[in-house]
């Protein structure tokens, strides 16, 4: 795992966060953010931001920590139903 | 009686009319020439009312592309009941009139006035360049003349020197019959203004700029003279070598997003000369320098014909068959997928090639890479418009045709350059800024628009580099605020809570001109002004380019775009609209065809299960419903380690991308990198396969212009190297066992419009029928849709965004205390790949740097002085190019040439939505230096490396 990375995705993350935030009410902002980062990021890319949500040190803000979190559980979801299916 | 539908009549592309068409909708006029009755609309002249009756009247100074103009009295006829010979092109039809075009009186005239131009005209017809393609030597014919009983001896111009300045063309003036056609095509067509005629009487003269040579003149060598001149005086240097062409093809310029219609006029397989068409949808006739002449690239010296292997970037090519090298390349790809799984590969698919070849690619990656890593160059120009134009009007494209500009009354231009980048749709703009349209530009620079003559009025906005959003929302904040809005347009058409929520947003006070002045420098005045010219002054009309989109707030600034319009209802009507200036040739058609890696072809996404369906039906496989990797997201993985190949048909990512360093790292660290070009290009030299690629002369398919004009790519020769680009793809792609059987790309096209909703009524037969279509073209449009969003919106109602400006990260501080800002220029087009290749390069054959002289005088640079230009990314150097079109503290480069690295200063920061990079605002300082940068010095090296590993190949083919 690259640190580099690591603090690239953090940085779109919390650049998505800062323009689909302000001027609207937090959970709506929250559930754009993760809806953006569904629909236009790649698998890879969502794994590694959500595993940065483990990191005590990932400069995430703390709109952009909510989305994650957002994501992470929506990706758990779907994982529990693929494997439901398999 | 004959009634003619003038100007949608055949007769209008297969012959000069003399006249142009008048208005569509005036009223019909009957009349009678030489006995025949016929009708046509009111406005028509007498010139061209006989000519569509096929009743050929004399003529020199007048041809249909311009206005009439009455000097040569060649069209002289009577007209009963009128006294004397009126001039048919200057003289309107009238209803029941009667007008005789032959008889003895006219005859005796038309001789006498030939007589006149042939005592003053060198007789070499048989070895002139203009022979068999002479209006001169056909009047000659059709008057009769016999004689010149003035004999040759008097005075005359006939020593005149020749103008051989300009590469492509050159004036000769002993030819001259100062007929003005060139002097009017240069001020109606092209609005340059930079032919008069000199002198009065018999000294008159055409003369460039102030009787310069056409070089040092303003000419920006469109052409239009050439093509106007009847005579050898303007003649193309290409037509004087090879003689007159002998067969001419329709097809589609290669360059920019105007997408302009030629004839590729041709000897055999030679292309002599390309003439912009008449019956061209987007150009109506004109071109510019690039498209016009800048096509030796096609067949220069350089294209590659063979196709290579290497297995790693330091070793010598070798020429391979196309089997070998198809087969060298699946294996890699195999063994790759094999070792670091499904997701370690990926393709790149071009804006430059055909949209066939662009959906095979990404179909290609889709499907036999059995992944989304597919991704085109709209990703480092375009991305945000398809972001916020879906977002809030539901169609990621322009909503406009070109010709729509006609009707606008107050037009903003906001970060583009349509006269350098876009130079034919520039032109028209003009013509209508002529007629008296109202005039905005938002632009860090001042832009060529602004110096037309007549645009006293014209308002400049010089705002800082990186404060777009700002901007747009000061000038909605006046619209609110002011009560400038359309209510009617916004009840009936837009989204209610989204309105409400964006109207409380954008009133808030910051959002004021007077408080957003100190982040644009612009003064709440002129911004004030400017929103009401825009709101009130009737039809009003955005263009705009990547000057918006190039930014970390690319996506906002698009959203902050539709919002305007959305709000003073300016949408859905001729005169209006959001007109993304789209920058290549088909980047509007590879994002179209499923280039994105979220979304498949018609900008369905691969999570939406009935559309996947659909695709994965008529594929055959299963797709992945995850979005895959975008270019700035595979450099990061392939630096990483992750990803491991890549597929790049005719992009040079090498030279494009930002943070040149970046990319070299990222190239290096393949493992097997496939590249079609043309050319060894920049990312060909990290390449391990070279596929040879075919120029647009040499295959068929279509390319969709920027209003979304789908129009016909022809061959005209065969492929250099044996296979145009889609068979290469296709052959790939059986290569890894995914089969693809087609035999011409028009069964592509029906393959595109099975799957694509937007594209369902287009074929190539119906192409042929129309001559173009713009999308979406199906069962409710089937002859497409010149106007989007008429009556609705694909998402119902029109949806106004919350667009927060948010200072980009890229800040200029004490140490890197300049702004610098890239561009186009007329004679090159983006890499320059092809224009490089061309005579284009005496007008610019290096990148400078242009600074304001305040900011030079600081720093002791006098104009000329190589400049070191430092930023967080990297250094480079250039010379130094003083310019009071910058303001202080804004620089300017462009990027045509790849040792400049003009990119190996521009940063990663990227716009937050689509990673589209930041070009246009990098912090940077710069000084005076007496040698190339680091970089520049390891450039030269690899450079000469590589050039030596091709040339390696090709000699020991030659030797073998």
């Amino acid at each position: 795992m690259s640190l580099q990375h690591d603090t690239h995705l953090v940085r779109m993350a919390n650049q998505i966060a800062a323009n689909l935030g302000g001027g609207r009410d937090e959970a709506q902002a929250v559930a754009n953010i993760c809806r953006h980062l569904e629909t236009f990021w790649a698998r890879p890319m969502k794994r590694r931001l959500v595993a940065c949500l483990e990191q005590d040190d990932a400069e995430l803000t703390p709109l952009a920590r909510r989305a994650a979190r957002q994501l992470a559980e929506r990706l758990a979801e779907r994982e529990k139903r693929e494997a439901d299916q398999a | 009686m004959i009634q003619h539908f003038d100007p949608q009549h055949d007769k209008a592309l297969s012959k000069d009319l003399g006249t142009p068409a008048p208005a569509a909708d005036a009223a019909p006029v009957s009349l009678e020439i030489d006995g025949v009755a016929i009708s046509v609309p009111e406005g028509t002249s007498v010139l061209r009312a006989a000519a569509l009756a096929d009743i050929n009247i004399p003529k020199l100074c007048a041809t249909d592309s311009l206005e009439a103009f009455g000097s040569c009295r060649l069209c002289a006829v009577q007209v009963e009941g009128r006294r004397g010979t009126p001039a048919a092109c200057t003289t309107p039809v009238a209803e029941g009139m009667k007008v005789t075009t032959q008889n003895e009186r006219l005859a005796r005239l038309r001789r006498n006035v030939m007589e006149l131009y042939i005592s003053d005209h060198p007789l070499d017809c048989l070895t002139c360049p203009a022979n068999g393609d002479c209006e001169l030597q056909d009047m000659a014919g059709a008057v009769g003349l016999r004689q010149v009983r003035y004999g040759f001896e008097g005075e005359n111009h006939l020593q005149a020197a020749k103008d051989e300045s300009n590469p492509y063309f050159t004036f000769d003036p002993s030819k001259c019959i100062v007929c003005s056609r060139c002097v009017r095509a240069c001020e109606e067509v092209q609005g340059t203004f930079a032919l008069t005629i000199d002198g009065r009487g018999f000294d008159s003269k055409v003369a460039a700029g102030q009787a310069e040579a056409f070089m040092d003149s303003d000419c920006v060598s469109c052409g239009a003279c050439v093509q106007a001149c009847p005579t050898a005086t303007l003649m193309e240097k290409s037509v004087i070598d090879a003689g007159q062409p002998e067969h001419s093809i329709v097809t589609t310029c290669a360059y920019c997003g105007v997408g302009c219609s030629f004839e590729a006029q041709m000897k055999g397989d030679q292309l002599v000369r390309m003439v912009p068409f008449k019956g061209g949808d987007a150009n109506h006739g004109h071109s510019c320098v690039k498209g016009r002449f800048a096509f030796g690239y096609a067949t220069h010296p350089d294209r590659l014909t063979t196709p290579m292997i290497r297995e790693a970037i330091d070793q010598p090519w070798r020429e391979v068959s196309w089997e070998e090298a198809i087969a060298f390349a699946a294996a890699r790809l195999e063994a790759i997928q094999a070792k670091h799984g499904r997701e370690s590969i990926g393709g790149i698919t071009s804006s430059r090639c055909t949209n066939e070849e662009t959906y095979l690619v990404q179909k290609l990656v889709r499907a036999a890479f059995g992944n989304n890593n597919t991704d085109t160059c709209a990703r480092v120009c375009h991305s945000p418009t398809g972001y916020g134009l879906k977002t809030t009007l539901g169609e990621s494209a322009g909503t406009q045709t070109f010709d729509s500009v006609m009707q606008a009354d107050a037009i903003l231009v906001i970060g583009a350059n349509p006269t350098d980048a876009h130079p034919v749709f520039g032109s028209l703009m003009r013509k209508r800024l002529r007629q008296g349209a109202q005039l905005i530009v938002a632009d860090p620079r001042r832009i060529d628009l602004l110096k037309t003559p007549h645009l006293e009025e014209a308002q400049h906005l010089p705002l800082r580099p990186g404060t777009n959003v700002a901007l747009i929302n000061a000038l909605a904040h006046v619209v609110i605020s002011e009560g400038l809005e359309d209510q009617d347009f916004i009840a009936s058409r837009c989204d209610t809570e989204a309105y409400r929520a964006w109207r409380d947003f954008i009133r808030e006070p910051r959002h004021s001109p007077e408080a957003s002045e100190a982040i644009t420098g612009v003064p709440a005045e002129a911004v004030r002004r400017a929103a009401r010219t825009y709101a009130t002054a009737g039809n009003g009309a955005i263009y705009y380019g990547l000057g918006v989109t190039e930014h970390s707030q690319g996506s906002t600034m698009v959203m902050g775009i539709a919002n305007l319009a959305l709000a003073t209802g300016n949408i859905g009507r001729e005169g209006v609209g959001v007109n993304p200036l789209r920058g290549q040739n088909n980047v509007q058609g590879s994002c179209d065809m499923g280039s994105f890696p979220h979304e498949l072809p018609g900008y369905q996404h691969v999570a939406d299960p009935e559309a996947r369906g659909r695709f994965e039906a008529a594929w055959g496989v299963i797709l992945d419903d995850e979005p895959g990797l975008r270019i700035p997201n595979m450099f990061d993985a392939a630096i990483e380690g992750g990803f491991k190949a890549l597929y790049v048909q005719g992009e040079d990512i090498a030279q494009s991308d930002p943070n040149t360093q970046h990319v070299e790292a990222a190239l290096s660290s393949l493992e097997c990198l496939i590249v079609q070009d043309l050319f060894l290009n920049e990312t060909a030299k990290y390449a391990h396969v070279l596929l040879p690629g075919s120029s647009f002369l040499e295959k068929d398919g279509t390319f969709t212009n920027a209003e979304r004009r789908i129009n016909r790519v022809r061959r005209v020769m065969p492929p250099l190297a044996g296979k145009a680009d889609w068979e290469v793809t296709q052959e790939l792609a059986r290569a890894l066992g995914y089969p693809m059987d087609y035999a011409h790309p028009s069964e592509i096209m029906d393959e595109i419009a099975r799957l694509t909703p937007s594209f369902a009524g287009v074929s190539y037969a119906r192409l042929e029928e129309r001559g173009s279509l713009q999308w979406p073209c199906n069962a409710e449009q089937p002859l497409g849709t010149p106007t989007l969003h008429a009556d609705d919106f694909p998402i119902g109602r029109g949806r106004f965004a919350i667009t927060e400006y948010v200072a980009t990260e890229e800040r200029a501080n004490r140490r890197f205390p300049l702004l610098l800002t890239t561009g186009r220029i007329l004679s090159q087009y983006n890499v320059g790949a092809q224009t490089r290749r061309t005579d284009n390069q005496v007008w610019h054959d290096e990148d400078v740097l242009e600074l304001h002289p305040s900011d030079a005088e600081l720093r002791g640079i006098r104009d000329g002085d190589w400049l070191g230009i430092t930023s967080r990314a990297g250094q480079t150097v250039l010379r130094a190019r003083l310019s009071e079109r910058m303001q202080p503290g804004v620089v300017y480069t462009t990027f045509h040439h790849p040792g400049s690295g003009a990119n190996v200063i521009t940063t990663d920061n990227s716009d937050w939505a689509t990673n589209c990079p930041e070009y246009k605002v990098t912090a940077v300082q710069v000084e005076k230096v007496s040698r190339p940068s680091a970089w520049q010095r390891r450039f030269d090296d690899f450079d000469r490396a590589q050039r030596g590993y091709l040339a390696e190949a090709t000699q020991r083919e030659a030797t073998s």
